[in-house]
């Protein structure tokens, strides 16, 4: 396995009485992007604060390139991007001199010429005040000052919040572009599955501030299945299978939302409870995530294994 | 070569089965002949915007079907026909596919006969193409 870049041991954060992250463990390999979900107020900003430094937890620990997060030195500093949620920049300077205040934190690598190519690219007037720029100007500049430095750690939150879709898309090249660079890595988080899926190679899940899975996109989609049993005379009472996100019935049938549970095992339980037949039915992502944190399913915790 | 290939996030097949199965079919219907090179992992990863190894998985699966080779240094090719094999799991999958199909089709209403001209016809639309591309030879 490659080089960890970020680790979180039992990272813990409250807000007064109010747990806000639980026990955070999660060590993200060199290279990949790793799309970062959850609800509403899962803990995905607190985390990613943690994570940076911003916050201090009040338990537990998180490193990102091998520093302690809580004393990041300038020299490490300058090799982390972060875009913040919202796109806060300081709103009474010009792309210009923001890109002059900016370019001062990353004094050997910052890309003069990639970052003038991309506000050209995205057609933004540089003597243009922030305060003057609409969202997804803003936007279109944060991008920018993220990727300019070429970061090795890029650290995104929610950064396509209420954008258009052309902008969307222009965060998700940025993204794959910088991959492309060797040893780069990418966490980010968002609402929009459709966009986690395009271009993460892992996901992160977490639901109330507790971690709920990590793993390959590929391993999550297809660990979430939906089961149709059908059954000759009366549906089972009570069902009871390893992995049960979600049970419906009616009179002929059960619909069954599992997680982590192979064809064998589910023809295994179909032959215990004497089904007449099934069928595995795909979900797609949003609907794999929507059951797979729905309310009544908040206690069970599914992690796999490093394949 | 035309990018044909159209990624759907949010469907229940995931973008590197999406990949697989488009080029697949482009190969079934003659677009992509044997020997053409397929696009470099990385350069198809940025213009359909999405993750470099879900195309290297997508390669990797058309390789263990046999459809493309991948020669170390200079690319992935579409293989020839003649060297692709099909065994009978293969053959035995295939005819479970048709027997899904059949009982849609018969489950709809439709005769024998209409099932053979269904079929008939839409092996024509992949057979012009390949019957064009021998003749080229």
């Amino acid at each position: 396995m490659s080089e960890i870049v970020l680790e979180t041991k039992a990272l813990t954060k409250y807000y007064g009485d109010s747990l806000a992250v639980d026990h955070l463990d999660l060590k993200i390999p060199r290279g990949c992007i790793c799309g970062f979900v959850g609800r509403n107020g899962a803990g995905k900003t607190t985390a990613i604060k943690l994570m940076l430094g911003l916050l201090q937890p009040t338990a537990g620990s998180s490193r990102l390139l091998g520093c302690d997060s809580s004393r990041l030195p300038p020299a490490i500093r300058q090799r982390i991007g972060y875009v913040t949620e919202g796109h806060r920049l300081f709103r009474w300077m010009s792309i210009a001199g923001l890109e002059k205040f900016q370019r001062a934190f990353f004094p050997n690598q910052w890309d003069d010429k990639f970052f003038a190519d991309m506000i050209e690219y995205f057609d933004l007037p540089k003597k243009k005040k922030i305060k003057h720029l609409s969202n997804g100007q803003r936007a279109q500049v944060s991008l920018a000052l993220a990727l300019a430095p070429n970061p090795e750690l890029l650290i995104m939150d929610d950064p396509t919040l209420g954008l258009d879709a052309a902008i969307r898309r222009q965060f998700l090249e940025g993204m794959i572009g910088l991959i492309m660079r060797e040893g780069r890595t990418v966490l980010f988080s968002s609402h929009i599955l459709g966009d986690v899926e395009r271009v993460s190679e892992r996901i992160v899940v977490i639901d109330k501030g507790v971690l709920r899975a990590y793993c390959s996109l590929e391993q999550f989609q297809e660990a979430v299945r939906k089961v149709i049993f059908t059954f000759a005379d009366s549906v089972p009472n009570e069902v009871n299978i390893d992995g049960l996100l979600h049970c419906k019935r009616t009179e002929k049938q059960l619909e069954l939302t599992l997680v982590g549970i192979d064809d064998e095992q589910i023809a295994e339980w179909a032959r215990s409870v004497r089904a007449e037949n099934y069928d595995i039915v795909k979900m797609n992502l949003e609907d794999q995530f929507i059951e797979f944190t729905a309310p009544a399913n908040q206690k069970r915790l599914f992690k796999w294994e490093e394949r | 070569m035309p990018l044909w290939i159209q990624i759907l996030p949010g469907s229940d097949e995931p973008i590197y089965v999406q990949v697989t199965e488009q080029i697949s079919e482009a190969i079934a219907r003659g677009q992509l002949t044997s020997g053409d090179k397929l696009p470099a992992v990385r350069k198809l990863a940025s213009e359909l915007v999405i993750n470099p190894n879900t195309v290297a998985r997508a390669y990797s699966r058309l390789e263990q079907a046999g459809l493309v080779t991948t020669k170390t240094g200079s690319g992935t090719f579409v293989s020839d026909p003649k060297l692709r094999r099909s065994d009978a799991a293969d053959i035995n999958m295939l005819a479970e596919r048709m027997d899904t199909l059949i009982t849609r089709g018969l489950n709809l209403g439709m005769g024998e006969q209409d099932l053979r001209r269904l079929f008939e016809s839409r092996l024509t639309k992949f057979s012009n193409k390949s019957n064009k591309r021998k003749e080229e030879k």
